[in-house]
């Protein structure tokens, strides 16, 4: 009896420190979805590059076969980048990639990566994936994530092919790989 | 109270008002940012959001078990989830080496556990003894290095529509360390605060990365366990003194798993996993008293079993896409095998002439399954279908002839403290399955998701069997989500049910110098079918679920319903002895005087509640803190006995175990602070209300509190010194409240074995980690 009042004592004094916990602080933000942390750092490396030919009136983000729904509408709707107002496009087939600063290839694209990257090739076009192994392809850079953190390798070689400047701070935080 | 809580409800109102634009954030800030957990466990549409999915799954990180300060994954699963209920077993044989686990109370064998969501064969421990999930075989968790694992999915729902049998109470899927950017070295040491059970554990994990994001992973632990032991005074000796052990068995653990992930530039992926054990673990049984004419231990004995186990799995595959099909051809092989030795004791039928170690026998089990996935996913709806062929074999190999031999010079037969396995009792038993699944998701809307699952099973002991499964969601408004699941499910009967024995001779007491045998003995036998044994059946089971997940800003928020309905439980009878002619007759025949069997006994009814509150807070200073609540509270009931020879008060001690053993309401308070080079956990859980049978009076035991706390300095960038303790106030469960000189507050078993907190106390460790 005596055990089991003093555990009871213990327990009450553990929720007050848990409650205690609770009270001390306040709050900023909770977890996000991976999918809208890609399409937030898609948006975010963005400030990072500099592309050769940069005269188009907005800045254009091509998503090929979307897997996002209304993701990247949403989370980027009214914001800027490079003081352009941006413009999503949507394509099915990589026969109708028209003008566009970046390009990301989801993941259900891996089987047609190397056609994919073929039209892409020495365009000045910033081509994004959270394809496995997209870097070492030569993509120019990927998303993944490891222990619930995003993580971006960048292929040098292939963004410069590309004509794509990326700066040195961008590349402090990525993996970078030097390409073929 | 009432106030703190309503100052605490005003506050997380409040908060959750808090700016949440991340594009505000800077880039460092938000590769540095945790994104929610995703599961694949539950669906095979492909790996989810975890807190949104149809039906309820918790996520465990690589990072979460890190800061446990656990060695082993049984206790790491026990640390985190409230309804996962894993006592340590002492005095009853093999179980005292493998530790049982539970989910939602229900029985160990209604678990299904995956590795990288391939099948992982179980023990071939059969638990015969007087332990919760008596008369069941589960997988022992222990077989696998908690360095080596990514995460850990828990799906709390029935699942045998997707993954086949056993997935009853719940499926728990073990993910490995894959793509990664660190390989880790650590060692931890600590003891108990009474003294004992002093604990080395050292672990490494070895990364080698490959081109396309291939990998080779490398993780090795060992822990050197020595025992606890809690046992009371023998009162049978004078004076009297503690000689028997009880606790946490001595024990030296060894894993190895290897991950390989070969991609190839034409999006053909070959995988391989090899996980290998090695325990060698050793507890005692009852002390034997100081006997004069005992020829070889006068002054008594203390008898130790050893178990010396291993335990191995291959998987091997290859995956890819074929028109924008996935597939994945998979193969997983694993092999448990249990030994067993005795020591310090003695056959007291052969006399002087007695070994006093003993080989007592093998018991192994072989599970090999061969997998075919294929997927697609067509606009809205995602396609998943496969086979799976199963081939599995038991096998008891007998010990030393002198370990279970019934000499002249004493009335039974075998090596005290366990007897070996006789010839009679060798098998080597198999049987084969195939099965034919389908899963579809339709998504309505971004909103609105339906999935439909079925799956065809063909065993060639029991027959066919058909399950289905239907799951929605649908998210009402952008805060709240809605799930519902109903199923039917089924465990096939694990092959130790329909092949094991245990028997033991004596002398029968009617002057003839007769031998008779008594046990455990299989269905098929003639003597235990002139009792109404027949080939067991499989059980079969009902699900339904409903539940909700409300996410405001740092708050995420889940209360599900469970009911589970299970038909023709399996369960071990009590000892039967003949009442008719035709019985007297059978057993004559055999020599035998009682005998139990397995049998589909009994109809169960299980159903409660999980609760979930998950509260995030980022500082300002860069720090965090993570706190969890988990509650649930599940309650079962027989509610049919499908036998003449079972019912409530012959099984008393079975059903009583099955209704009330484990405790019906579990509490955990999860909490995590990270600020610069420090890092704080602070767990506090409530095991509750427990009972068990001694003597057919059922026995209560109070509910439990338990914290638990650790402290760790980065002192570099690669160096982590952490300090910590487990039941740091060092409670202990409730005493027996009878009197006893085996089992009793005042006897040797002081404590119920049922206890789900353990009965060994505080214990507190130190550990070194580098991070390469």
């Amino acid at each position: 009896m005596i055990v089991s009042k003093a555990q009871s004592c213990i327990g009450v004094v553990m929720s007050k420190i848990v409650l205690v916990l609770f009270l001390f602080f306040s709050s900023l933000n909770a977890y996000e979805s991976e999918e809208k942390l890609k399409v937030v750092i898609i948006a975010k490396i963005s400030k990072f590059v500099r592309w050769q030919s940069n005269d188009n009136e907005k800045f254009i983000i091509t998503v090929l076969n979307n897997t996002y729904g209304e993701l990247f509408n949403r989370t980027l709707n009214g914001i800027k980048i490079q003081n352009k107002n941006i413009e999503i496009k949507y394509i099915d087939n990589i026969d109708n990639l028209s003008q566009t600063n970046i390009l990301y290839i989801p993941m259900g694209s891996g089987k047609d990566l190397n056609t994919i990257l073929d039209k892409t090739k020495g365009k000045n076009i910033l081509t994004i994936s959270d394809i496995r192994g997209f870097a070492d392809k030569d993509g120019v850079m990927q998303i993944y994530f490891i222990s619930q953190k995003v993580k971006l390798r960048i292929n040098l070689s292939r963004s410069k092919k590309n004509n794509l400047q990326i700066s040195s701070s961008l590349l402090a935080i990525a993996d970078v790989i030097k390409g073929i | 109270m009432k106030k703190s809580i309503s100052i605490l409800l005003t506050l997380i109102v409040s908060s959750i008002q808090a700016d949440n634009n991340i594009l505000n954030e800077s880039l460092k800030d938000i590769m540095n940012m945790q994104s929610e957990a995703t599961a694949e466990i539950g669906s095979r549409s492909g790996s989810k959001s975890a807190i949104n999915s149809k039906v309820p799954v918790d996520v465990i990180t690589h990072k979460q078990i890190a800061r446990s300060g656990l060695s082993s994954l049984t206790e790491v699963l026990r640390y985190f989830i409230p309804t996962f209920n894993a006592p340590q077993a002492s005095l009853n044989d093999g179980s005292d080496h493998i530790r049982l686990f539970t989910l939602r109370g229900m029985s160990p064998d209604q678990v299904l556990v995956l590795v990288n969501g391939k099948r992982v064969h179980t023990s071939a421990l059969l638990n015969v003894n007087a332990t919760i999930g008596r008369g069941s075989s589960s997988v022992d968790l222990d077989t696998i290095t908690i360095s080596a694992i990514e995460k850990i999915e828990i799906l709390r729902d029935g699942a045998a529509a997707q993954y086949g049998s056993d997935a009853i109470a719940g499926v728990i899927n073990i993910i490995l360390k894959g793509i990664t950017d660190h390989s880790s070295i650590s060692v931890q040491g600590g003891k108990y605060t009474k003294g004992d059970g002093e604990q080395l554990y050292a672990n490494s994990f070895i990364n080698t990365p490959l081109k396309y994001d291939g990998f080779v992973n490398l993780s090795i632990s060992a822990v050197d366990q020595k025992q606890t032991n809690r046992a009371g005074a023998d009162r049978r000796v004078d004076p009297a003194k503690v000689y028997t052990h009880i606790g946490i068995p001595q024990s030296q653990n060894y894993n190895a798993v290897l991950n390989i992930e070969l991609p190839q530039e034409n999006n053909i992926n070959i995988y391989a996993v090899g996980l290998f054990n090695y325990r060698d673990s050793q507890a005692s049984a009852f002390y034997r008293t100081p006997d004069e004419n005992n020829p070889i231990y006068p002054e008594g004995y203390l008898p130790l079993i050893n178990a010396k186990i291993f335990d191995y799995s291959f998987i091997g595959g290859i995956k890819g896409e074929i028109d924008y099909f996935k597939w994945d051809l998979s193969n997983t092989f694993g092999y448990n095998e249990i030994n067993y030795y005795l020591s310090n004791s003695m056959n007291k039928s052969i006399g002087v002439n007695s070994p006093t170690s003993f080989y007592n026998g093998t018991l192994s089990f072989l599970q090999n399954t061969t997998n075919l996935d294929i997927s697609k996913k067509i606009s809205k709806l995602s396609l998943a279908a496969g086979l799976e062929y199963r081939h599995e074999n038991y096998q008891i190999k007998k010990g030393d002839t002198q370990s279970y031999i019934l000499g002249e010079l004493h009335e039974s037969a075998g090596s005290q403290g366990f007897a070996g396995y006789s010839l009679e009792n060798e098998t080597d038993d198999t049987r084969k399955s195939y099965a034919l699944y389908l899963d579809t998701t339709y998504d309505f809307t971004e909103d609105f998701s339906l999935e439909g699952a079925a799956r065809y099973e063909d065993y060639s002991d029991f027959g066919e069997t058909t399950n289905f499964k239907l799951a929605l969601s649908y998210r009402i408004v952008p805060e709240l989500l809605l799930r519902t699941s109903a199923s039917s499910g089924f465990r096939a009967p694990s092959l130790s049910q329909s092949s094991y024995s245990q028997t033991s001779s004596f002398y029968s007491d009617d002057n003839t110098n007769d031998s008779v045998s008594m046990g455990l003995y299989k269905t098929d036998h003639e003597a235990s079918r002139i009792f109404g044994a027949s080939e067991l059946k499989p059980e079969l089971s009902k699900h339904f679920s409903i539940g909700s997940v409300y996410e405001l800003g740092n708050i995420s928020f889940m209360l599900d319903y469970f009911y589970v309905e299970v038909d023709d439980k399996i369960l071990l009878s009590d000892m039967q002895k003949a009442t008719t002619q035709a019985q007297i007759d059978v057993l004559n025949k055999y020599d035998i005087a009682q005998l139990s069997f397995f049998t589909n006994a009994v109809n169960t009814q299980t159903q409660g509640i999980d609760l979930k509150l998950d509260y995030l807070f980022n500082f300002e200073n860069s720090s965090k803190l993570d706190i969890g609540v988990w509650y649930n509270y599940s309650v079962s009931k027989v509610v049919a006995f499908n036998s003449p020879i079972i019912t409530r008060e012959n099984l008393y001690r079975t059903i009583d175990q099955i209704e009330n053993g484990q405790p019906k309401s579990n509490l955990k308070i999860l909490s995590n602070y990270q600020w610069n080079k420090f890092n704080s956990t602070l767990n506090v859980s409530r095991y509750g209300h427990y009972q068990q049978v001694s003597n057919d009076t059922a026995h209560s035991f109070s509910p439990q509190w338990v914290a638990d706390l650790e402290l760790s300095y980065k002192a570099t960038k690669s160096i982590l010194y952490t300090v910590g303790g487990h039941n740091i106030f060092d409670t202990t469960p409730d005493k027996w409240d009878m009197s006893g000189i085996g089992y009793g507050y005042d006897g040797i078993v002081p404590y119920s074995l049922y206890a789900p907190a353990g009965i060994s106390g505080a214990f507190y460790y130190v550990r070194a980690s580098i991070e390469f």
